[in-house]
């Protein structure tokens, strides 16, 4: 589904990816975890070129999508993507946060877009919430509503920017509950995150990258019981 | 009654009624306040029009990060309308670039309208500025364009977070437009001006005058004010 293929990404004069290549197949779920500044957030927004690789090839339902004559903006339709800092819209309601794309993007009329949107909200519990505007909203709603607005686009992928770094504790457990159900549906998922439990319930893979590659790749199983590399096994000792 | 007849003969009132009353005098401030009025308006209009484009093209940049040629055109206007003085702009403009037109006031109101553009260009775009990268991100995410994104996410939130310096910024404009009479416009001023001529007391017709472009920016404020509010109610908690 997505081909990844030698991607190489350098801010001025610091190279962030060295060289990854990944293959994801649908409906898997790729846990994505390392130490900070090791690539995996650039990796992600990679995916759905929110970030401009320096070099190398991304292939996408068949369709290269980093050769500048494909239209992005048609291809970002299909890939959902959740941020750490949630980024709902704070000029628009809820409800409008979670309409405007379908509706602007003339994919649904407003009253598809409304009602799709409503029954999206009753999954995650907030329909109280509709008429709200984000910054009424906690952190774990908030994210609960990104998930929302992404899925209510009928992404064929979801990707997700460390989704609950930015939660107070408590919080972190609804939103991972939100995304569990997602999985359990067959959702395609890439999950950048520090979320050591998620990783082992959710992921199909789970990856392990360091300074800008992919050093370690496994089940969850084998990869927390049975890790191969040094640098994963210091990884490992202490964040578990 | 004598009380009024003895305030009717001092000098004030004799100033008062020789500025505002006699020949109907006060008719002329109110058509003088219409022209400063249409000149503003249209002017604030063109202005955020200007404004909001040339921030945007100040803003652009090439995928390599650098500034695009608009962004360099966009430069080259703010430098020089903010360079030189807003009179000389009016004066070129009338006696210049529209030679051909008389009608003063869709002159006036262009080259205030241009003048202001570039102070506006520079408002709307720290406004811009100020609006969270993450915004943009999660709008082009999406799969909206990069100009659906600003017309219906960035600029919304810009507008809101400079409504303050905007409205500082009109209420400059306004007594700017203060200067129309060198293209031969009766406005408030140049009205209380012939007037102050005519009745060889300058205090009373410039006063008049003066309490008439007060209480318009004081309406002014007090609506925008409101205008404000309304536009904060998303940050309501």
């Amino acid at each position: 589904m997505i081909d990844v293929k030698n991607l190489y990404k350098k801010f001025d004069d610091l190279e962030v990816l060295k060289g990854v290549s990944y293959h994801i197949n649908p409906g898997e779920k790729i846990v994505i975890v390392g130490p900070s500044g090791s690539g995996k957030s650039t990796f992600l927004r990679c995916l759905n070129l929110l970030e401009t690789p320096t070099a190398g090839e991304i292939v996408f339902d068949g369709e290269v999508i980093t050769d500048p004559k494909t239209d992005i903006n048609q291809v970002r339709r299909h890939m959902g993507m959740v941020f750490q800092h949630f980024n709902l819209f704070n000029n628009l309601t809820i409800l409008q946060n979670i309409t405007l794309a379908p509706v602007k993007l003339k994919i649904m009329t407003e009253e598809e877009a409304k009602e799709k949107a409503m029954q999206l909200l009753e999954r995650v519990g907030l329909v109280d919430k509709a008429d709200a505007y984000p910054s009424s909203l906690s952190g774990g709603q908030k994210q609960r509503i990104a998930i929302v607005r992404s899925l209510a686009m009928n992404p064929k992928v979801m990707l997700f920017d460390e989704p609950t770094s930015a939660l107070d504790p408590e919080m972190v457990g609804e939103v991972l509950e939100v995304m569990k159900e997602l999985a359990d549906a067959g959702m395609t998922m890439v999950v950048v995150t520090h979320e050591m439990g998620f990783a082992k319930e959710v992921g199909t893979k789970v990856l392990f990258m360091d300074e800008g590659q992919i050093v370690e790749e496994n089940t969850p199983e084998e990869f927390f019981s049975n890790p191969q590399s040094e640098r994963l096994q210091e990884f490992l000792s202490k964040v578990l | 009654m004598e009380w009024f007849a003895k305030l009717a003969e001092t000098e004030l009132a004799k100033k008062i009624t020789a500025a505002f009353i006699t020949e109907d005098r006060w008719k002329l401030y109110f058509e003088g306040l219409g022209v400063t009025l249409q000149v503003s308006l249209f002017a604030v209009i063109i202005g955020i029009v200007i404004g909001t484009i040339v921030a945007i093209m100040k803003l652009s940049t090439k995928k390599n990060g650098k500034p695009t040629i608009l962004a360099h055109i966009a430069n080259i206007y703010i430098d020089i309308i903010r360079g030189t003085p807003a009179v000389l702009q009016l004066l070129i403009m009338y006696y210049g670039v529209f030679y051909f037109s008389r009608n003063a006031v869709l002159v006036a109101a262009i080259s205030f309208g241009i003048n202001s553009g570039a102070y506006v260009a520079e408002i709307i775009r720290a406004g811009i500025l100020a609006v969270d990268k993450g915004q943009t991100e999660a709008g082009r995410s999406l799969g909206l364009s990069g100009a659906q994104t600003m017309i219906y996410i960035v600029l919304p939130q810009a507008f809101k977070n400079v409504l303050p310096p905007l409205v500082n910024e009109f209420i400059v404009l306004i007594k700017e437009t203060a200067i129309v009479g060198y293209v031969g416009l009766s406005d408030l001023t140049r009205v209380a001006n012939q007037i102050r001529s005519k009745t060889y007391d300058a205090f009373t017709s410039l006063i008049g005058a003066a309490i008439l472009y007060f209480i318009l920016v004081k309406i002014l404020t007090k609506l925008l004010g409101i205008l404000e509010r309304r536009l904060r109610k998303s940050d309501r908690r």
